[in-house]
């Protein structure tokens, strides 16, 4: 099982959005994930219990060296293939 | 139609978490969804409707009796709880004439698509939800649909335009290009700041501050953080309440439990509205095709930055300072003091994050928060109580620091329901005047509309 942080700026509205994505895009290739959406200030708390962090927008934080993928191209449309491709070989080397 | 009302103030009658599936699935319908899609998102929102439900009363009935005993032992006179814009926007998609409110909103974007006056495409039908509250106010007070509606139509045109005059912030402070943020939440904080930034820097020791605190995310982090928040906003109150030992730590818990419940339960909504949202990109974007537009998102994209996380961590214990000590105000901030970031996200990008004139500009922002929030948190009370939920039996009122508290939905909605017919035609100028600095003087999307032209 794969634990993905997905982050924004309020851990409701566009994290939702990604997250429901990423969720739909990995249930389709045959990967167990799950998701958990929190808020951006909280990410440096929480990052350590997860495989992969994607964020929304801009997040310049401690990573603690957990593998970090930008979200944006899921919501705009622009280049959501090539990010969704990013996280799933980011999952099968786990 | 006899027939219509009569099944329409039935549905009324049987509270939102009835209504909202059905409304839903109705606007779903329109939007292309097939009824089984439209149902589940329309449930969807009703249960998350329920949640929130139970949450403000847990919430209130806990925290109301302390906040009264506050109020009576110390005369810190706080009365106002700000519940949260995850509540305020669930009041809000209840609203008997929330489709209409939707629609109409939807409406001016594309005429104004259309007509060639915005470049901002914005179809998160979600964040409707900060342009509809007016209307569902402004109707609530005056009882006439079309002042709601009218609201409604200004808020979002406004919000357009002021989505188009910031983008360029957007593109070059945040690098995110191509996007514009019509996010009330965000956006009316220029309202204040652009003037207050421009007169800042008529003087120079503000201009040139080079002020900064390092590491303000090591030492201030937990000011970010809405378990610990909760759990200590809690604990003050019960303390300045005189309860025991405790009572005060199961107040502390309770507080916690619901900042952290809270968002869970808005999920919700914007789960069941995603389908709708996405359905009616997908309408636009063939619409529109082969045209340069800014898409429209929310401001949660810009909030990760570190300039923005380090003024709202300062601005987050001032904020509660000020509510102690400002003059007329009776709001007690609490679940909002989540989304600061939010306030001051566009006030760091125009000051190109000059730290002292954030948090100046910040401070004022926070100063109208308060204060809009306390003269409108009487009708938003009245509004909750009008759609089913118990507030105790307590003198409390609910508050927040979205809706009418937010200088820009505060002025239209002043407008449209005091002396409408002076009011509302000074606003409407001011805005013109505003409109006509911007795109006839300055020309701030000047490059992309070269751009269409030349398509």
């Amino acid at each position: 099982m794969i634990r993905i942080l997905v982050a924004c700026g309020n851990g409701i509205a566009t994290s939702t959005v990604v997250a429901s994505k990423i969720k739909g895009f990995l249930v389709s290739k045959g990967v167990q994930a799950e998701t958990t959406q929190t808020k951006l200030m909280e990410v440096p708390g929480k990052i350590q219990d997860y495989d992969l962090l994607v964020t929304t927008g801009e997040f310049s934080g401690q990573t603690k060296g957990v593998p970090y993928v930008k979200g944006m191209p899921l919501l705009t449309g622009i280049g959501a293939e090539q990010t969704l491709n990013e996280i799933y070989d980011i999952t099968q080397k786990k | 139609m006899n027939y219509v009302m009569n099944v329409f103030n039935w549905l009324i009658a049987a509270g939102p978490t009835v209504l909202l599936p059905v409304i839903i699935t109705i606007i779903g319908l329109i939007f292309g969804l097939n009824i089984g899609r439209g149902f589940k998102s329309g449930l969807t929102l009703g249960i998350g409707f329920a949640g929130i439900k139970l949450i403000l009363d847990f919430m209130t009935t806990n925290v109301g009796p302390a906040a009264k005993a506050m109020v009576e032992r110390t005369g810190v006179h706080l009365n106002a709880l700000d519940v949260g814009w995850g509540s305020i926007a669930a009041i809000t998609w209840a609203s008997p004439i929330i489709a209409l409110l939707i629609f109409a909103i939807l409406l001016v974007n594309i005429v104004l698509l259309i007509l060639k006056r915005t470049n901002t495409l914005d179809v998160d039908i979600w964040n409707y939800h900060h342009v509809a509250i007016v209307g569902v106010m402004v109707f609530f007070v005056t009882k006439n649909i079309g002042l709601g509606v009218g609201a409604s139509v200004v808020m979002a045109l406004i919000t357009f335009k002021l989505a188009d005059w910031s983008q360029p912030m957007v593109e070059n402070f945040f690098h995110i290009p191509g996007v514009s943020l019509p996010t009330v939440s965000a956006l009316s904080s220029l309202v204040i700041a652009w003037p207050l930034n421009w007169l800042l820097d008529r003087i120079p020791f503000f201009r040139k501050a080079k002020f900064s605190i390092r590491d303000a995310q090591k030492y201030l982090g937990f000011f970010g953080d809405s378990m610990i928040m909760g759990l200590i906003i809690g604990m003050v109150i019960g303390a300045l309440a005189g309860y025991n030992l405790m009572q005060v730590l199961q107040l502390g818990v309770s507080m916690a439990a619901v900042l952290v419940l809270i968002p869970k339960m808005t999920a919700l909504f914007m789960e069941g509205l995603m389908p709708i949202s996405e359905a009616a990109q997908k309408w636009s974007q063939k619409r529109f095709k082969g045209r340069k537009l800014f898409i429209g998102l929310d401001a949660a994209v810009v909030v990760g930055n570190q300039d923005v996380i380090t003024t709202a961590l300062i601005i987050i214990p001032l904020t509660i300072a000020m509510a102690l000590v400002l003059p007329g105000n009776s709001v007690l901030p609490f679940a909002d003091l989540a989304v600061v970031p939010f306030r001051v996200a566009m006030v760091v990008a125009l000051t190109n994050g000059n730290l002292l004139k954030n948090i100046i500009i910040g401070l004022a922002v926070t100063a109208s928060l308060l204060w809009c929030g306390t003269t409108t948190a009487p009708v938003l009370t009245a509004i909750a109580k009008s759609v089913g939920i118990k507030l105790g039996t307590n003198s409390l009122f609910i508050s927040s620091f979205a809706a009418t508290s937010m200088i820009q939905s505060f002025a239209v909605y002043f407008a449209f329901t005091t002396n409408q017919l002076i009011l509302i035609p000074i606003l409407l100028l001011v805005f013109a005047v505003v409109w006509y600095y911007f795109d006839g003087i300055k020309h701030v999307n000047a490059s992309v509309n070269a751009q269409t032209t030349e398509a």
